[in-house]
């Protein structure tokens, strides 16, 4: 049972209207974007910096886990509610505090949407370039606590190379400001990278200062459409390798086109094997050669025929299609798992094909989008998770997924995070002594082990 | 529904949470239990036997807290029809408990018959000018309702239709106009000008006695009572021989337009239904399709536009009424953000759920307030009716108007 006296406490500290108790409001917090739930106790929605010390204080004073919590549009379980826990909820503190744009820096607190930062910068000529597909809801905290990748990333870099300095209310109760926020000087020990991709195991990010980057002057958008999944791969090493960095290479497989255009109506190519998207900025002689070469490698890799999106409608409605992968994808099964894997840009048309391979193995569905610039691969897996020999042959085929991915020298998580989902994979993914560090560092900031307990670290079993 | 059709489509939510950006009472509140996501889990628990839908008070009140405006299922990329969903649970609470004594009394007492309304309008009216609401307060329904009605005018169109409706010399269309009671009853005006801009535009204009479209009963689950008022108005709609059925509210439109759902699989009403549902037109739309007339007086007047859910959503309708103010010489059309936003108007959904609908109303004006235009214009009465509370209780001397009105307004100048 909830203990009485620690629900006042907290109603003290942020008001009796952002405190929830009841069974059906907790029922609300148990789960985010994947699969998993838990049972929080509580949620609190702090506005301030000194309230969430305040609640971090009494958590740590009476041993109870809690958890901070965006949007809760995390899919690997990061936001799933620890048994017990106090559920911060950071929703509330969501207010732009400054904008520089001689600086070219944005003052946020953590709960304001991605989507609310691109829009309050945009009339500055400035964007964040982090953007990704869930940023109309994903919080600023929680995509600096995934290190989010973004749509941009091939030539933009994912959170962590876009953040200048952070306020972190840590586990212990303690604020710390990290970064050197009036300098590009880097400092020697960065602590703004610990954060970046942390899963809310190592405190609470209360203040972000980002850095924000001018919106190019030119931006073309194309689709090319392939006969095999294999050729797409090809052809986007084949890009790299000619030097162009386009912001954006994303391959969606046969299923995702028709899923998405089901939900969509764009006329996309609904029978190609493979849609390559893909988009280079700069300034428009810049941007003309990077169409050619780009052109070339269709050629070459046996591109069925290509595309320039024509106008802004056009654009916007490729990239509302790439948005929508997720969503559309729900409606095949009632469950499904996204991967999230990374391989070798030089291995990534092997890995589409061996997940090709393994749906026709285990005789399931499979969907495929890939941020393919970068290597991460995003198959998802379908089943209906009140049948269990659906949801047996589902693990069997992630396990041999992640353990192609490693043989092909990658890793398993991307952008995603690792959460509940990809515990068990770990200690596939890093050796001992990695794993030791990465808990030691753990004890360092949260030594009673109460900030998000259960997520991105394993056991470790010493044998 | 039936409860595994039911669960069918909230299998579809994947939980993406996607529908936290245009949740009305998401975005006001930040809380889970208020988007369609945190509805659908709480309904799937209830339909898996974990939760009890009878036993759980609170489930009700988050199911009644839903606005019914769709704006989830328009961005839901798993194309979960949440709204649906809601009614449809709504529709059980009222077959196991009846309707409550308040919504009892302000749907089927009120909503159902003609008379009762203007009964009930004619003594607000008398309510309203003697100033009695500052003495005493009447019924359970005024208590609560009074500084939401808008100023009534003396007189219900209907009243008036023998003064309105002329005989046109050479008519080049012949449309149905649908009198719904809102506009009826309490913006007349918005009813005479429709018939004058309908008649100005060459069509001869004829007003079937319709009753209510059975909008508040839907959406309180009073599914009894709505498909007896909605086989009353096909009667009355069905084999007019006119080119369409006009409308100046967006909400009766809708709910018109989806009578053939209502009745599918009813041998007798489906095809009336289907029949009728093409003949449905918002009065914009309507005017637009015919090349409406041009020639009008100049009003130099700043004006924004709020899009009726029952209109964005339900009947599609975005352009028409913003080329009609843009038309207009004189007049600006400054778009406000969310303008396509619920006002929290949503029928009486104001009346029941007073916080949710005022923080709401609150985010609504002060978008419409960053324009800082004088004339707020709407295609539903129930909108206009929220919106002039809203001005009304932040203090802004803007008036709402229908575009019709302004159109008919525009034409009247020129011929001064
Ligand atoms: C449709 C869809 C598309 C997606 N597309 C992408 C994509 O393109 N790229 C990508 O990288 N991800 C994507 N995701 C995953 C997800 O949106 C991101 O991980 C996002 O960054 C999570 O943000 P959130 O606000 O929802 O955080 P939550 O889900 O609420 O939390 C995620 C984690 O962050 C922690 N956290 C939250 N706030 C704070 C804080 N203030 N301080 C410390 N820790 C905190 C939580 O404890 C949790 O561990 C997608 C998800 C969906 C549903
Ligand atoms: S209702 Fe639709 S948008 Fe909302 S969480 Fe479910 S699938 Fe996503
Ligand atoms: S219908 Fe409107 S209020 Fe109801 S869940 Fe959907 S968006 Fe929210």
């Amino acid at each position: 049972m909830v203990d009485k006296r620690l629900i006042d406490q907290l109603r003290q500290i942020v008001g009796n209207e952002n405190v929830l108790t009841s069974k059906i409001s907790l029922e609300t917090y148990a789960f985010d974007a994947s699969p998993y739930s838990g049972r929080p106790s509580v949620v609190v929605f702090p506005t301030t910096t000194e309230m969430v010390v305040a609640i971090v204080n009494i958590a740590n004073e009476k041993n109870i886990p809690l958890m901070p919590r965006g949007a809760g549009s995390c899919l690997s379980g990061g936001a799933v509610a620890p048994d017990g826990s106090i559920v911060i909820s950071l929703t509330k503190m969501n207010n732009i505090l400054e904008i520089d744009p001689l600086s070219k820096i944005a003052l946020v607190e953590p709960g304001i949407t991605n989507k609310q930062v691109q829009l309050a910068v945009e009339s500055y000529g400035l964007m964040y370039a982090p953007d990704p597909a869930s940023q109309n809801i994903s919080t600023i905290g929680g995509n600096i606590a995934e290190n989010a990748g973004g749509i941009r990333g091939v030539k933009y870099g994912s959170t962590k190379d876009h953040i200048i300095g952070l306020e972190v209310v840590l586990p212990t109760g303690d604020v710390i400001t990290t970064g050197n926020i009036h300098s590009h000087v880097e400092p020697e020990l960065d602590l703004t990278y610990y954060f970046c991709g942390s899963e809310g195991t190592l405190g609470i990010v209360t203040k972000a200062w980002l850095a924000l980057s001018p919106i190019n002057a030119e931006v073309k958008t194309m689709t090319a459409i392939f006969g095999s999944l294999e050729n797409a791969g090809s052809c986007v090493a084949d890009i790299i390798a000619q030097g162009v960095v386009p912001t954006t290479m994303e391959i969606m497989d046969n299923i995702v086109i028709k899923a998405v255009d089901d939900y969509l109506k764009l006329g996309l190519p609904r029978d190609a094997e493979a849609l390559l998207l893909l988009e280079v900025d700069g300034f428009s002689s810049d941007v003309k050669t990077q169409v050619n070469s780009i052109i070339n490698a269709f050629a070459t890799n046996h591109a069925l025929s290509y595309k320039i999106a024509g106008n802004e409608q056009e654009r916007q409605d490729l990239w509302k299609a790439r948005r929508s992968v997720n969503g559309a994808l729900g409606k095949l099964k009632p469950a499904n798992i996204v991967h999230d894997i990374v391989v070798p840009r030089d291995r990534l048309a092997i890995m589409l094909e061996k997940v090709a391979q393994l749906a026709k193995k285990y005789g399931i569905i499979i969907g495929q989008v890939a941020h393919a610039g970068d290597g991460n691969l995003h198959p998802t897996l379908y089943y209906d998770h009140r049948i269990p020999e659906e949801v047996e042959i589902i693990e069997e085929a992630c396990d041999e997924i992640i353990k192609e991915t490693i043989a092909q020298g990658g890793t398993i998580s991307g952008e995603h995070g690792i959460g509940i989902e990809k515990l068990k994979y770990m200690p596939l993914a890093f050796n001992k002594p990695t794993l030791h560090l990465m808990k030691k560092i753990k004890d360092a900031f949260d030594p009673k082990n109460i900030c998000n307990p259960g997520k991105l670290l394993p056991q470790i079993t010493e044998d | 529904m039936k409860k595994d059709e039911l669960l069918k489509l909230l299998m579809n939510c994947n939980r993406c949470g996607l529908c936290q950006e245009v949740c009305p009472t998401y975005k006001v509140s930040h809380i889970e239990a208020n988007v369609a996501r945190g509805r659908n889990r709480l309904i799937r628990l209830a339909l898996e036997n974990q939760l009890n839908l009878d036993k759980e008070p609170e489930v009700e009140k988050i199911i009644n807290e839903c606005l019914l405006c769709k704006a989830c299922e328009d961005s839901c990329p798993s194309g979960v029809p949440t709204p649906e969903i809601i009614a449809s649970i709504r529709t059980h609470y009222t077959n196991t408990k009846g309707l409550s004594l308040g919504k009892k009394i302000m749907y089927r007492g009120v909503f159902s018959k003609n008379r009762n309304i203007s009964l009930i309008r004619n003594l607000a009216w008398i309510y309203q000018k003697c100033g009695i609401n500052k003495l005493v307060k009447f019924t359970g329904i005024f208590n609560k309702t009074d500084e939401m009605l808008p100023n009534l005018p003396p007189k219900n169109v209907r009243s008036l239709l023998p003064a309105l409706i002329k005989k046109l010399p050479n008519p080049k269309h012949r449309v149905a106009y649908f009198l719904g009671c809102s506009v009826n009853n309490f913006f007349s005006s918005i009813g005479v000008a429709s018939i004058k801009v309908l008649q100005e535009n060459n069509c001869e204009v004829l007003v079937p006695e319709v009753n209510c479209c059975g909008a508040p009963h839907h959406s309180a689950g009073d599914m009894e009572e709505f498909k007896r008022l909605a086989k009353n108005n096909l009667k009355m709609l069905n084999n007019l021989d006119v080119e369409a059925i006009v409308f100046d509210c967006s909400t009766c439109g809708s709910v018109i337009k989806d009578y053939k759902n209502l009745f599918s699989g009813d041998k007798e009403y489906e095809n009336v239904a289907a029949q009728v549902a093409e003949k449905v037109q918002d009065i914009s739309s309507y005017l637009v399709s015919i090349d409406f007339n041009k020639n009008m007086g100049t009003i130099s007047k700043k004006v924004s536009y709020h899009d009726p859910c029952h209109g964005i959503r339900f009947l599609k309708v975005k352009d028409a009424p913003r080329e009609i103010l843009k038309s207009i010489p004189g007049l600006e059309l400054i778009e406000m953000q969310e303008a396509d936003m619920c006002c929290g108007g949503a029928g009486s959904y104001g009346i029941f759920n007073p916080k949710f609908s005022r923080d709401i109303l609150a985010r609504k004006i002060g978008n419409y307030k960053n324009t800082q235009s004088d004339i707020l214009a709407t295609s539903c009465p129930a909108c206009a009716m929220q919106l002039s509370f809203g001005m009304k209780l932040h203090n802004l001397n803007c008036s709402v108007k229908h575009p019709v009105e302004l159109l008919a307004q525009a034409y009247e100048i020129k011929s001064l």
